[in-house]
């Protein structure tokens, strides 16, 4: 029979699962203890307070990177928030965003292994659905692990039935939503281009789409800019303010997401692999 | 029904040459050689074959499929060993070696995997980073033969490895091919070709010059004589004219030693009218024969 289907490599997921497994934990393990530790601090008025001061003698951009307007004493949503879109935190996701597609397809094949991989009964397409699938299933899973984070610190420190963990709920998929389009666009360049090329344009493509979300924040005369950044499209007064959910934000980062998953899977499927 | 099958088969890297219109077959329970220098195509020819690059034109077929890039196509019932095999040098040879196996066929490979290893005398529980070059080579080998498959395709199977674990290696694909195998073995080498392969295809720059038996390959190389003239007597000067095709590799006082192409008969009658003492036939080896025959191909 010519056109017999190779099984679903559940060996390979497996294999790439636990290679990426310490890397995975670790990030885990930061970003849930910072958002312990932002409980903590959230909870000292006088800490909070002695914060926001300096904070406020910090240049305006620092205020704004962390949340803007909203940080003030007595919103705790919106400080604790920062835990979210804290640099460290959004390091952190880049990083697995950017490395694992980039680990596990050019790496691979510039480490010689994609060859041994795809001489045996794996197709390029399962290969690369399985990159796809621990990229996005692991960064929904740091998503979780970072909401789980905010569930026991708000369990430690309490804040009182006036904070609603719903809204933090509510982020943490959106943000997942985002981190995982990140990844598609990482999945897009480590399927098109050699390991070190892919990890470049992906972090030039996060760091230019954070500095500009930044940027257009801040400096009201590029506030048109604001659409074209990744970021505007997790939008947290919306999320925290309004109980609906912000479907059009949503369909944007899932439309990206769907776009550059796709795109990566037809340009790896179609290109020549440099074995 | 040929388990391997090349029709036109071509493809070029942009404007570079990989192969061009290479067409041949390789028929089933053979061991069929494919002999070129580095950068002649065989690698690319064989990446073809496994469907990891995409042709720009032609065809392969194997084990009476269609070679569709990207597919793995028939993989499961496919023995390949890649001309630089490199595995990840963290895991031990044998948990490498596990998973390249649960990607395969289904079969439990635990005892052919063991099987092989104590042959090549190879400790599957070493980091593969720890093994030597040999050693590398050798869990490559364990790779393309744990499984029992219908088709082997070898690129350069025994580079790296010590003379005695090469024959080694030549035995398991003997009996690879008596067990009903189809190996392709692919190699630069002619005297490790010539003994396994009753046929062998030749590449030159992405051409196929020669499709043959390794015998008739060997035969087409020059054959050379030496002759030792009686004492006293002059050597003769070689009469180019009526001996085309006849070359003076050495001479001295009473020797000539000579190179022909085709039959002995014209420089024996030639050298008949002289004072004769012996004549010697030295062996060309399968290495000389190759380049002469490699070198008359490529023309002046």
């Amino acid at each position: 029979m010519s056109n017999e289907r190779s099984p679903f490599p559940i060996p390979l997921l497996r294999f790439w699962v636990l290679r990426i497994l310490p890397a995975w934990f670790f990030i885990g393990l930061v970003i849930f203890l910072f958002q312990i530790m932002i409980c903590a601090m959230v909870h000292d008025d006088k800490r909070i307070e002695a914060w926001l001061k300096l904070l406020d003698m910090l240049p305006a951009i620092v205020k704004t990177s962390l949340g803007g307007d909203m940080l003030q004493a007595g919103n705790t949503s919106a400080l604790i928030a920062i835990g979210y879109q804290h640099p460290l935190i959004m390091l952190l996701y880049m990083l697995f965003a950017v490395g694992v597609p980039a680990t596990l397809l050019p790496g691979e094949i510039q480490k010689g292994t994609m060859e041994l991989i795809l001489a045996r009964r794996v197709t390029k397409t399962q290969a690369y659905i399985c990159a796809g699938f621990i990229t996005v299933a692991g960064m929904f899973a740091l998503v979780l692990v970072m909401f789980l984070g905010t569930v026991l610190g708000t369990s430690i420190y309490d804040f009182g039935p006036a904070l609603r963990l719903y809204p933090f709920f509510k982020s943490a998929v959106i943000g997942g939503l985002l981190a995982s389009a990140v990844g598609g666009i990482a999945l897009l360049a480590a399927a098109s281009f050699q390991r070190n090329i892919a990890v470049w344009l992906t972090v030039a493509y996060l760091v230019l789409n954070y500095f500009l979300a930044v940027f257009t924040e801040w400096w009201t005369r590029i506030k048109w800019l604001q659409p074209a950044t990744i970021f505007h499209y997790v939008d947290g007064p919306r999320i925290f303010n309004e109980s609906a959910w912000p479907l059009d934000d949503v369909a944007v980062l899932l439309s990206l997401l769907v776009v550059s998953t796709v795109a990566g899977a037809v340009i790896w499927s179609r290109r020549d692999l440099q074995l | 029904m040929n388990t391997i099958e090349c029709s036109a088969l071509t493809k070029r890297y942009g404007a570079a040459r990989g192969v061009e219109d290479l067409s041949f077959g390789i028929e089933e329970g053979e061991i069929f050689g494919y002999l070129g220098p580095n950068g002649s195509g065989k690698t690319t020819t064989i990446r073809c074959l496994m469907g990891l690059l995409a042709p720009t034109s032609g065809q392969c077929r194997v084990l009476g499929a269609p070679v569709v890039p990207g597919k793995a196509t028939r993989h499961a019932r496919i023995g390949y060993l890649p001309g630089d095999f490199r595995i990840w040098p963290q895991y031990t040879a044998r948990q490498s070696l596990r998973l390249m196996a649960a990607l395969g066929s289904s079969n439990d490979t635990e005892c052919r995997r063991n099987e092989l290893a104590d042959r090549l005398d190879l400790n599957l529980d070493r980091r593969v980073g720890a093994l030597s070059k040999g050693n590398r080579q050798k869990v490559g080998v364990i790779y393309a033969l744990q499984h029992r498959t219908d088709l082997l395709i070898l690129d350069e199977p025994t580079i790296g490895l010590d003379p005695l674990i090469s024959q080694i290696v030549l035995d398991l694909i003997r009996e690879a091919c008596e067990s009903g195998a189809t190996i392709l073995l692919s190699s630069h080498d002619l005297a490790e070709v010539a003994a396994v392969c009753a046929r062998a295809a030749i590449l030159r720059e992405g051409r196929l010059i020669e499709l043959a038996p390794i015998s008739q390959i060997v035969r087409q190389g020059e054959r050379r004589l030496k002759i030792w003239f009686a004492k006293g007597s002059q050597v003769p000067a070689l009469p180019a004219d009526r001996l085309p095709g006849v070359r003076v590799i050495s001479q001295d006082s009473d020797t000539l030693h000579i190179a022909y192409q085709g039959t002995a008969e014209a420089v024996l009658k030639w050298i008949a009218g002289f004072p004769i003492d012996r004549i010697a036939t030295p062996q060309t080896s399968l290495q000389e024969a190759f380049m002469q025959y490699y070198e008359r191909q490529a023309g002046p």
